[in-house]
């Protein structure tokens, strides 16, 4: 097996340190516990700087960044049994803050997004948190493989919850 | 609704980790050792098998043994073979987008639950031959031997109980995993996909 060498290493360095934040949120996402946390985003850095190697401009940088981090993220839950996950479709609400005095805060709300995230089947929990991560609808279908349309439909159903729990 | 957004990306984050190209080349370093390591053994262990079968028959030591013990030595290497055929795992491309990472995982879980379904046929089967060879082979020399000896019959006895009781565990090993792998399959078909 080939490692990156030269070019790639410079790219690690300048994905790592512009999408490093927005990893540790999706690892976040996907690992509960800070341990297993930790392994889960040193796996994805890894997996990121290896797949560097193949990086030629096929697609903007964050989005291959993305595509990568998720696909470890999603491997990696897919081996566990998470249940009682649902879709978008059958979510009405966003969960309530756990501690009241956070129930308008940031930290609350954030608090709220975790859970709901953690309740979604894939690829709808992927939608969302890209939403958040501000990608557009092209670059999500990119991400996720789904359709346009099948982006479009999730992000309409996701704002509408959005609008619903913080108006 | 780009209030919750910016929330959501300001968020204190303390686990920002970024590795060094030399971490990063060092933990490469280790996974590649260790699953070379788990594949030395397996070679190890089918090698010590051949090794000690062809020397066993080279020395004479079971001269009416000859014949099911090279077959058995055969069976190995069939079983290694199939092993590394049916249960090495495909790797999929980090990049691939989403839906075709569920794709690849219910292909992969789709073909190792074939396989340790059938294990019967390509994992216990090929080993039946050279052993009910030798077991048939030692009973025909117990009948000559034991005019005199109850004790030796106890022990033929023994191996073949013994035998029965090894390969049933090996069996219900792979039912139990083909059970669980079916269970992942099943959840996975719960995974929309579009």
């Amino acid at each position: 097996m080939t490692e990156p060498h030269g070019q790639p290493d410079t790219q690690y360095v300048q994905a790592a340190a512009e999408f490093g934040e927005a990893l540790a949120r999706l690892a976040r996402v996907y690992e509960a516990d800070p341990d297993l946390r930790r392994d889960l985003l040193q796996d994805i850095h890894l997996e990121l700087w290896r797949s560097l190697a193949r990086f030629a401009g096929q697609c903007s940088l964050r989005t291959w960044v993305y595509r990568v981090a998720h696909n470890v993220a999603i491997s990696r839950s897919l081996r566990k049994r998470r249940t009682n996950l649902v879709s978008l479709e059958e979510i009405a609400d966003l969960p309530s803050a756990e501690a009241e005095d956070l129930a308008a805060t940031d930290v609350g709300n954030v608090a709220r997004l975790y859970v709901l995230i953690r309740q979604l089947l894939p690829p709808d929990d992927q939608v969302m948190l890209l939403y958040l991560e501000d990608m557009d609808a092209a670059s999500i279908g990119e991400i996720t493989g789904l359709s346009a349309r099948a982006v479009a439909t999730r992000i309409h159903r996701l704002k509408a919850i959005l609008a619903r729990s913080f108006a | 609704m780009t209030d919750i957004k910016s929330a959501w990306q300001r968020q204190h984050i303390e686990e920002h980790t970024m590795l060094t190209v030399q971490d990063l080349r060092l933990r490469a370093n280790r996974m590649r050792a260790r699953l070379s390591h788990r594949n030395w053994v397996l070679y190890l262990y089918s090698a010590f098998n051949i090794v000690a079968g062809l020397w066993l028959i080279a020395n004479d030591s079971f001269p009416n043994m000859k014949a099911p013990m090279l077959l058995m030595i055969v069976a190995h290497l069939f079983v290694l073979w199939q092993v590394w055929r049916r249960f090495g795992l495909g790797k999929l491309p980090p990049e691939t987008s989403g839906q075709h990472v569920l794709q690849f995982h219910r292909q992969e879980l789709e073909r190792q639950h074939h396989a340790v379904a059938n294990a019967a046929l390509w994992y216990i089967a090929p080993f039946m031959p050279a052993l009910i060879w030798e077991l048939v082979i030692w009973y025909g020399r117990l009948e000559l031997a034991t005019a005199g000896g109850a004790a030796t019959q106890k022990v033929f006895v023994l191996v073949v109980l013994a035998a029965i009781l090894f390969w049933t565990c090996v069996w219900l090993l792979f039912s139990r995993h083909a059970a669980r792998l079916m269970l992942e399959l099943e959840r996975l078909s719960h995974v929309k996909a579009e």
